[in-house]
């Protein structure tokens, strides 16, 4: 992986400069996408400035790669960091945010930072890139039927709001006909995630993120709804599965990337993670053990403040394996950010 | 024994969401209900720990029949119940620190508020966030507060709606800990109200389906 | 919109964070005229509040007085703005008219505010046939166009202060009963509401440290966004000549005076009573708009990880 600075490379629609190649960073095993990059984030940073004067670093040099075709995990407890993430690439954040880094979207290699709010408005969002929002009763507007929501979307993102494209949008995210026109708080959660997925795959676009699409669904619903999303993904879109759900990400994804305490701590393949030999660094281990599947057992202790960072590894003070090393923040070197990972354990 | 006899109730009287429900929880006992959101399960716990008057049926409270609901039921049995909602956002007052929320039981029946650090303390919070408000807290702690408002006043029947669903793995099992540390110390019984079936039958004794509950 | 870069900076983590990071924020402009709109308002209202209760104690000011030899001059040195029909200075009238409209506004607007409060709150926490009879009460109340009222109300008793402080408060305590109501619904229904009666917290508990301190941002709120609409009521009242005895200066006693000067080409005795009632109505307004945003519960949690 080439280090980047944070210098400056031009400004967007710069073609092909930005983009340091295909390969996964630091992701074990190849990726199943047969596209080529679509998302391609080096160094993302994003820190918020408080009221007091002080910093809270909600993100710190994040790097990964996404291929078309690709389905990849990023789990994490809340509060970690994660929907910051999903926010800065679509340009969502906050007015008292700052950013550093770079995303670069598709072949044209167009920074989703640095990209001015109107490209983002006019390009990007829905056309580029879909977001499939937490919590869609809250994303949905109460006093509008499910029909005008697909309408008004069908017609800014294609120009064609004709009843046969509502209804093709409506199927394809499996929502029933006869419901198009209820109201959000009359729809069940399962079938208001279902619309929030229909509106956004209207625009067809080849980068889906899904930020928590699975919060507060029964098991059989979490299941269906992320098989749908996997569906959707294909072989030409890219998704990006934010949740702190395991066993669904674990259902759908091809790698499996760990936030915590705002950094990357591991990014390697699902099948490695979830099955042998396991996820290597403590805390991916830890959050798999938690499950009631497994172990049932909680990691000790709780993660620090993201406005007061310990200097060296974010982890340390509840792990086990902490040492003298800690005190440094280990680099991500192969898909793992940990001094310790050469201990092989039974 | 908590027992819910023949539990019909509703917000609606012409629609009820709840019919014909019996229930019991023995001392001591864990029990899980599991059934799909929005089947009634939650109404069935708020009714449980007398917090929403049924249109029929009753509750029988260690041998004593309830006989009246929310303000109207006796303090002494109200307080008989701890109880854990789903949304911590929401069930947290957004002007309280949180020393203040979970001493608020121990003041509204006169008790000494000086237990509040080690309250604390057993549900994995430090010193450091007792003057934190809500908002200024994750979802995982302020549930972590809850949970420990629930357990202030040791109560003999914990009702758990939804407690985890909003919650990451290692939150869950931190909680589902604390609940089950606690029932050990001191006997109490326990209702637990989801929809992951995984996790009710790795927590409780016995599990059972509301699909089952109504149609007996 | 621009892009504010920062310069490239070390990390606050010291040795262990990225070196060098070019930090970039969206510069949100809305946010600096808001803050400036609101400076200007409190400024407004600081100025105003200052001349009110400054100035009468240095200049006193006989009402009655009457100097016809200065009568009707436009603005100059001695008079900025200008003397009205009977020869009196009509800044000194008008600081003495906003005192008494300003007076009458938040009297008023506070006295609504109560009532309008304590009327939601029963009907929303008692619920049931009480909650119908009160809102259908309310209805009543609304369906009568309530300037009508206002002046039946003032008709009755002999012009002075007080009458117009009860009109005014009397026909505007509608809208704050129905918003008050509307919260105490939405509070009741919260799980912490439940938690805290499990807890075996009394009525009177849950009402005064749960439901109340939810209710008194909005009431407090709807009490400072009534006193521009109490002021520019005791205008219309007093130019309709019900409200205030003439000889006693309040911003629509001034201007109902300045009528007939106004047909004769004295434009003074009209617009600054007139543009004193504007600015004060528009910079409580400001405040009160600045006040509204900072309830806004999302604007307290900047942060949402």
């Amino acid at each position: 992986m080439t280090p980047r600075t944070g210098s400056d490379s031009g400004s967007s629609g710069n073609s092909g400069s930005g983009n340091s190649g295909n390969s996964g960073t630091g992701g074990t095993g190849g990726n199943s996408g047969t596209g080529g990059t679509v998302l391609s984030v080096r160094d993302l940073s994003v820190r918020f400035r408080m009221r007091d004067g002080s910093y809270v670093r909600a993100v710190t040099g994040v790097s990964f790669d996404l291929a078309a075709g690709e389905c990849l995990a990023l789990v994490g407890e809340s509060g970690c960091g994660k929907s910051v993430l999903a926010s800065a690439l679509l340009g969502l954040l906050p007015g008292n945010a700052s950013i550093a880094g770079s995303a670069l979207l598709g072949d044209d290699g167009l920074d989703l930072l640095r990209a001015e709010e109107r490209v983002l408005a006019r390009e990007v969002r829905g056309r580029r890139a879909g977001l499939v929002p937490q919590s869609p009763a809250a994303h949905l507007t109460p006093v509008r039927t499910i029909r005008s929501h697909l309408r008004e979307t069908v017609r800014e993102l294609t120009g064609d709001a004709g009843s046969g494209r509502v209804r093709a949008a409506a199927g394809r995210a499996a929502f029933p006909e006869d419901h198009l026109d209820r109201h959000p708080h009359e729809l069940s959660g399962g079938l208001a995630q279902r619309a929030a997925t229909a509106l956004a795959l209207v625009g067809d676009a080849p980068l889906l993120l899904a930020d928590e699409p699975t919060t507060g669904l029964d098991r059989d619903l979490v299941e269906r709804t992320v098989d749908e999303l996997r569906r959707h993904t294909g072989d030409h879109r890219a998704l990006l599965l934010i949740t702190h759900d395991l066993a669904a990400a674990g259902r759908i994804a091809d790698r499996v990337a760990v936030m915590y305490a705002g950094r990357l701590v591991e990014i390697t393949d699902a099948s490695g993670f979830f099955g042998a030999p396991g996820p290597r660094h403590p805390y991916a281990r830890g959050l798999l053990n938690a499950l009631p599947e497994r172990d049932f057992t909680p990691i000790p202790g709780m993660p620090p403040e993201l406005g007061a960072l310990p200097p060296g590894c974010a982890f340390a003070a509840r792990c086990a394996r902490a040492s003298a090393a800690c005190t440094v923040v280990p680099d991500l070197v192969s898909g793992v950010a940990c001094h310790h990972v050469a201990v092989a354990h039974a | 024994m908590l027992e819910l006899r023949s539990v019909t109730a509703g917000y609606d009287r012409r629609t009820p969401v709840v019919r014909d429900v019996s229930l019991t929880v023995h001392g001591g006992e864990a029990v899980g209900l599991q059934g799909p959101s929005g089947c009634g399960k939650s109404t069935l716990a708020r009714v449980a720990a007398l917090l929403h008057r049924p249109d029929s049926g009753q509750i029988v409270l260690d041998g004593e029949t309830a006989r009246g609901w929310r303000h109207r039921a006796p303090r002494a049995q109200r307080t008989a119940f701890g109880v854990v909602f789903q949304q911590p956002r929401l069930s947290a007052d957004p002007r309280l620190p949180l020393a203040e929320l979970m001493a608020a039981p121990l003041r509204s029946n006169g008790r000494p508020v000086d237990g509040v650090r080690e309250l604390a303390e057993t549900v994995g919070l430090g010193a450091d966030l007792l003057g934190r408000r809500p908002h200024e807290v994750s979802d995982g702690q302020l549930q972590r507060a809850c949970l420990a408002r629930a357990l202030a006043l040791r109560p003999r029947w914990l009702v758990c709606d939804e407690m985890t669903a909003m919650l990451d793995a290692s939150t869950t099992a931190a909680l589902v800990g604390v609940v089950e540390a606690y029932r050990r110390e001191s006997g109490a019984g326990l209702l637990a109200v989801g929809h992951d079936r995984v996790l009710l039958e790795r927590w409780c004794d016995r599990t059972v389906d509301w699909a089952e509950l109504t149609s007996a | 919109m621009a892009d504010t870069v920062h310069p490239a900076e070390k990390t606050e983590n010291g040795p262990n964070g990225p070196n060098t990071a070019v930090w970039r924020s969206r510069a949100v402009v809305r946010r600096s005229t808001r803050a400036w709109r609101v400076r200007g308002s409190a400024a407004v209202v600081a100025v105003l509040m200052l001349s009110v209760l400054l100035v009468p104690p240095f200049a006193q000011l006989d009402q009655q007085a009457v100097d016809l030899a200065a009568k009707l001059r436009p603005p100059s040195w001695t008079h900025p703005f200008g003397t009205d029909d009977v020869g009196r200075d009509l800044l000194l009238r008008c600081v003495y008219g906003l005192r008494v409209s300003l007076l009458v506004g938040v009297v008023a607007a506070v006295v609504s505010t109560v009532i309008g409060t304590a009327v939601g709150a029963l009907a929303g926490a008692l619920g049931g046939w009480t909650d119908r009879l009160v809102m259908r009460l309310v209805d009543v109340f609304a369906s009568v166009p309530h300037l009508l009222l206002g002046i039946f109300i003032v008709a009755m008793f002999r012009p002075g202060v007080w009458p117009v402080v009860v009109s005014v408060a009397l026909t505007h305590w509608l809208s704050t009963a129905r918003i008050v109501r509307a919260e105490v619904l939405s509070l009741r229904s919260r799980p912490y509401v439940d938690a805290a009666i499990s807890g075996g917290a009394s009525r009177r508990r849950v009402a005064v440290r749960h439901l109340l301190p939810g209710v008194l941002p909005q009431a407090g709120l709807a009490a400072v966004l009534m006193v521009p609409h109490a002021i520019w009521h005791e205008s219309a009242l007093s130019f309709l000549g019900l409200g205030l005895p003439t000889h006693q200066a309040s911003l629509g006693t001034l201007v109902q005076s300045a009528r007939g000067s106004l047909l004769a080409g004295d434009w003074w005795p009209t617009l600054f009573p007139g543009l004193c009632a504007v600015t004060a109505t528009l910079a409580v307004a400001g405040l009160a708009g600045a006040w509204r945003e900072r309830l806004n519960p999302r604007r307290r949690s900047e942060l949402m990880l």
